[in-house]
């Protein structure tokens, strides 16, 4: 581009010394003009992404349709710890991930679905769902009631989220800064720290945190210390921490461990 | 009243030496973080991420790219003014320049040059560059900061140090004079001993000296013995053997 743009200059000058028009303010204006060009980046290719046919977030139901709604423990283990499934990217290029463990109401999806769905251009965008709707039975006593008389009834279901989930997926043929604003908008409202991610930005993460592992200098890793049962240790540790080697407490991540 | 005073002697019943109460009660609570046993917080701080050593900065050593670059022609033609500098001055004299203006230098040079001495700027990576591969390697040292090379064919001291005593910013480091590096105090010596022909004369007034004492001891035997035989031919005359009748 800016070679043609030079040579047409110079094909301009040559044209001006061959009718012998060459004088000196002519000749700085020419070189001005070229200084003043400017090499614009080159927008990102869109060409390979394809947009669903329905690109909105679904409605997700706020009860799960069950034959025999059965009544459930708390299972604290489905908030602690890392995430197992949906902790990479399928189709999107951003998302909402979970610094945290939680329970997602479905007013907090409900939420989520209306803000994405109307703030995102349908157009060009589209989002995806990377949880299931709420499974998990909540029971709650009713008001006034005395206690005993066994567990209450159900009263409604969450969603467990663990650390390093993503929730919501975005892509197509956006940038990071046209849809970061409605996320952290967003993931703000999450009952547990959340963050927006990119790809890119997420695999450099678990890159950091795999480097981490490989350079760390200390000789002393907890993993070793709690398997092996050191000084008794393990008296004061949970079995959780032989899993999670120190990195959680319950549902807390706990940042720049290894 | 016994018993009170006793207990201290007693073995104590129902106490337990230090035991830690737990609570196994309300795990349930999610929404603080269950404070650490001391101990896992022992283990905790002891099992502390420690990131490998930083490498060194970048721009800390100079690399093999910065090396090439160096050489470009305006260094190699200072180079080769260098050598023949080196080549050619038998005084090589480094100074330092504290913050001299425009108009003392001036000055200086002018005072130098009606002795014959030049003042001379090099730039300090070049010249250290150039002294590193030269055999007048042990100068590099002197070549730190704002400096000056003072330099003249012959080896006029004196005068250089005469003329750097008169202007205050110039410090002198140190010289090369006839391939040998000499310091500040070294300098000043070297200013106090005098000329090669003086002591050339000295020496030449001193052999010649040796060769006429030489001759006239050689010739003061002969003299002595030709005295001694002339009292003797005075004595054995008859005068005094007529003064000795008499």
């Amino acid at each position: 581009m800016i070679s043609l743009i030079k040579t047409a200059v110079g094909g301009l000058t040559g044209i001006c010394r061959a009718h012998g028009h060459l004088n000196g303010p002519l000749n700085s204006h020419m070189k001005v003009l070229a200084a003043g060009l400017k090499t614009y980046e080159i927008p990102p290719d869109y060409s390979d992404v394809v947009l669903p046919d329905k690109p909105k977030l679904k409605f997700m139901n706020k009860v799960p349709n069950l034959k025999k709604a059965k009544k459930e423990m708390k299972k604290l283990r489905d908030i602690q710890g890392p995430a197992r499934a949906a902790n990479f990217f399928t189709t999107g290029q951003y998302a909402i991930v979970a610094m945290g463990g939680g329970y997602l109401h479905w007013g907090h999806l409900e939420m989520m679905r209306l803000t994405i769905n109307r703030k995102m251009d349908s157009r060009t965008t589209f989002a995806r769902w990377r949880i299931n709707s709420p499974y998990k039975p909540i029971t709650r006593k009713g008001l006034g009631q005395r206690m005993g008389g066994g567990k209450g009834a159900i009263d409604h279901y969450v969603t467990p989220v663990r650390y390093g989930r993503l929730i919501v997926e975005l892509g197509g043929k956006v940038e990071l800064g046209e849809v970061e604003q409605i996320l952290t908008e967003v993931a703000k409202k999450l009952p547990f720290p959340a963050k927006v991610m990119s790809r890119e930005s997420l695999e450099a993460l678990q890159k950091k945190q795999a480097d981490m592992e490989q350079n760390n200098q200390n000789p002393w890793t907890f993993k070793q210390i709690a398997q092996g049962n050191m000084l008794g240790i393990r008296k004061v540790l949970s079995p959780f921490d032989l899993h999670s080697h120190g990195c959680f407490t319950g549902k807390f991540h706990i940042p720049g461990r290894v | 009243m016994a018993a009170t005073l006793c207990v201290k002697y007693l073995p104590k019943q129902g106490w337990l030496p230090l035991t830690q109460s737990v609570r196994h009660g309300s795990k349930a609570v999610t929404r603080h973080r269950k404070p650490m046993h001391i101990h896992k917080q022992k283990l905790m701080a002891v099992t502390k991420y420690i990131p490998p050593p930083k490498a060194a900065p970048p721009g800390a050593y100079i690399t093999a790219t910065n090396r090439v670059q160096e050489e470009n022609s305006l260094v190699i033609l200072i180079k080769k003014d260098l050598e023949k500098l080196f080549q050619n001055c038998r005084m090589l004299a480094v100074v330092q320049n504290n913050a001299s203006n425009a108009e003392d230098m001036r000055l200086l040079k002018h005072r130098l040059y009606k002795h014959g001495i030049y003042v001379r700027f090099f730039p300090n990576k070049v010249v250290q560059s150039f002294l590193s591969d030269s055999i007048y390697c042990n100068m590099a040292p002197l070549f730190i900061g704002p400096t000056a090379v003072v330099v003249s064919k012959e080896p006029k001291v004196k005068e250089m140090l005469m003329t750097l005593k008169s202007s205050p910013q110039m410090t002198l480091l140190g010289a090369c004079i006839d391939n040998t590096l000499l310091s500040v105090q070294g300098v000043v010596h070297y200013s106090k001993l005098p000329s090669v022909a003086v002591v050339q004369g000295e020496f030449v007034s001193g052999l010649v000296m040796l060769t006429s004492n030489t001759a006239s001891m050689l010739q003061r035997n002969p003299t002595h013995l030709s005295a001694l035989l002339q009292q003797y031919i005075k004595q054995q005359s008859p005068e005094s053997v007529v003064e000795k009748a008499t």
